[in-house]
């Protein structure tokens, strides 16, 4: 089932791609093949493969289970709040608060998780940072 | 007789202090980065990949580092294989058949020392076979235009969909998509923005380390997620640490054919150490399963499949460094980390930079010593890290990932697309599509394109041109009988299979 989702998601995607490419036009053309063609027979070829596989779906994926699933999305959620703090909260803070948050989601105990997070932001910060001269955000507690 | 000369000016550039640490560290990240279940050569060479460029680590440094963790990889995989019956990576899955069994019949010190041994000899036997061949195809290939290029890549993609075994349709999109996403950005012949959007941010293109780290790294803490109840018992280690004289004879053989063999495999492009070490695997039971003594601990059964892949994944360096086309998804990282560096590698490499090729190749020898050394008396460090635990280690993979993401643009947008993008990429390796084939293709994409448009330009749109020459027509014959041939020999066997049943009903 999810084959032919897929598929037929991809179908739609690779139609509007190509509404989108059409529109890619040089002024000056000194080549045979413009920048066109090339995309274009991509998608092309793209929309044959998610044809075929929407009539002919492979075999099952097996989706996680629902809690399982739940867990996943909190996971996402905690990157993504990760990627979008990281520059105003500076890289310490952001990683300590993700790492809490992935940490109990892999079954750490609380303890744990607050005291290993604050170690991975501080040490990974003094590490890149001090040690290895790879800039990082310091945000509001070295700023 | 240059071949030497060119290889001690290599052993000159390895030999540099700051090369042997890089190559040291390597190793020894290599091997805990192939140990960890789940985590692979693709997803270790991805994560330090950015921090390499970050660090600005000089071009050939940068790819000793990741050579030597590819390796280490290769070896490290082992250990989780045979203690806790869950391989390190996918390269190592058969060597679990054999050496879980062994460890629990109280041989585990002798199945990790003859594994460590034919990783050895694999490797070894593999580089051999590099510094061998290389420089022939690399002189062959000089004489390649765009037409013989572009038949090149289309024959690498053959092989791909048609030696990653069942899904051929799944391949073929995978590749597709990773055509497509290196598309995106500015058209460098024309000038025209593609598929951009106009955002900014993508008009130099899908940063190539957002895409690798989050199909790699963000996808793959994604999937060790739903794993968490799935640990396996580690087994203690007893018995002889090393194993003896009549061991050593006993798997000579296999070591060494199941070396050569990997070698080649690996050199064909797409074609990587899964494939190796099965068919190793799959060979050597052939040959000498008499007694029935496959899957239950043969020690046999151990080093055919350790020799093989650790070969291939050496031998996957051939392509990469003679012709610009990676033989596996972790050498297809490498070749963008050198486009980083604006090195295209391929046969003016080993003219114009024979220091990167060859200080590679010496920094590959001395890194198999090192990875011996470790692997043998110092497993037990290495064992020992397996109990770290998930709700420290995969925080701290997420934050170095991200930290070398940003280190390159210092953007927060390249991180909201690295983590969109591991989402993509975990929905699709759910979907079973290859992401090997994925990454080819967006490392290969902008490459493919300028050759067929270079060569369209050459014949003034005949496109004779891509199949009238010998080379591109051979190319073109092969790449047909890799996707035709394969699934008829697997359509005969299962055929034969289905007969042997009905016969013995």
């Amino acid at each position: 089932m999810s084959d032919r989702i897929f598929a037929a998601v991809w179908l739609v995607v690779c139609l509007l791609l190509m509404v989108v490419g059409w529109g890619i036009q040089s002024e000056f053309s000194y080549e045979p093949v413009g920048p066109r063609a090339y995309p274009m027979l991509l998608l092309g070829l793209m929309l044959a493969c998610s044809l075929a596989m929407a009539l002919r779906p492979g075999e099952k994926a097996d989706w996680p289970e629902k809690p399982v699933l739940i867990r996943i999305v909190l996971m996402i959620l905690a990157l993504l709040v990760y990627a979008l703090l990281f520059e105003p909260l500076g890289f310490a803070l952001a990683t300590a608060l993700m790492s809490v948050a992935i940490g109990r989601l892999f079954e750490g105990k609380w303890l744990h998780c607050v005291v290993g997070g604050a170690g991975l932001g501080f040490g990974l910060f003094y590490f890149f940072d001090r040690l290895l001269d790879v800039p990082l955000p310091a945000g509001l507690i070295f700023g | 007789m240059e071949t030497f000369a060119q290889l001690g000016a290599g052993f000159a550039v390895a030999l540099r202090v700051d090369n042997l640490i890089v190559a040291l560290l390597g190793s020894f990240i290599g091997t805990v980065v192939g140990m960890l279940p789940g985590l692979g050569p693709i997803n270790g060479v991805a994560i330090l990949l950015p921090l390499a460029f970050a660090l600005k680590l000089p071009p050939e440094t940068a790819l000793i580092l990741l050579a030597a963790v590819y390796m280490g990889c290769e070896y490290g995989g082992r250990i989780s294989s045979i203690l806790l019956n869950v391989p390190g990576d996918a390269g190592a899955i058969m060597t679990a058949l054999d050496g879980n069994p062994m460890a629990k019949n109280g041989q585990a010190g002798v199945a990790l020392s003859i594994s460590a041994w034919a990783s050895f000899v694999g490797s070894t036997v593999a580089i051999l076979g590099l510094i061998l061949f290389a420089p022939l195809l690399a002189n062959w290939s000089l004489a390649f235009g765009p037409a013989e290029y572009f038949a090149l890549m289309v024959f690498a993609f053959a092989c791909l969909a048609g030696m990653v075994g069942d899904k051929p349709l799944k391949t073929v999109l995978a590749a597709l998509i990773g055509l497509f996403m290196a598309v995106v950005g500015v058209d460098a012949n024309s000038g025209v923005y593609r598929f951009t959007f106009d955002s900014i941010h993508l008009s130099d293109g899908i940063q190539f380390i957002s895409v690798v780290i989050g199909f790699f790294s963000v996808s793959e803490i994604l999937l060790m997620l739903e794993n968490t109840h799935r640990g396996g018992k580690l087994v203690k280690q007893t018995g002889r640490l090393i194993f003896n004289l009549k061991e050593f004879m006993s798997t000579l053989g296999t070591v060494m054919r199941s070396s050569i063999m990997g070698f080649f495999i690996g050199v064909l492009p797409g074609a990587g150490a899964t494939v190796a070490s099965a068919m190793a695997y799959m060979t050597t039971k052939r040959m000498h399963d008499k007694e029935g003594t496959f899957g239950k601990g043969d020690i046999r059964g151990v080093a055919a499949p350790e020799a093989a892949n650790n070969a291939s994944a050496c031998g996957s360096f051939v392509p990469m460094l003679t012709l610009g086309i990676p033989g596996s998804g972790t050498t297809a990282v490498m070749v963008g980390a050198l486009s980083l560096y604006n090195i295209t590698p391929g046969p003016m490499l080993f003219t114009q930079q024979p220091e990167i090729v060859w200080g590679l190749i010496a920094a590959l020898l001395l890194a198999n010593i090192m990875l011996l050394v470790m692997n043998i008396p110092l497993v037990g460090v290495f064992s020992r890290m397996l109990s770290l635990p998930n709700f420290l280690l995969v925080p701290g993979i997420a934050a170095v990932s991200t930290v070398g993401v940003y280190a390159v643009h210092a953007t927060s947008f390249d991180l909201v697309l690295m983590v969109v993008l591991g989402v993509f990429g975990y929905m699709l390796r759910k979907m079973h599509f290859p992401m090997s084939s994925l990454i080819l293709g967006f490392v290969l994409g902008e490459m493919l394109e300028q050759n067929l448009r270079r060569a369209l330009s050459i014949s003034n749109g005949e496109l004779s041109i891509l199949f009238n020459s010998p080379i591109t027509g051979g190319l073109w014959l092969m790449a047909i009988a890799m996707v035709t041939v394969p699934p008829l020999l697997r359509r005969r066997r299962r055929k034969q299979a289905l007969a042997a049943q009905a016969a013995q009903v």
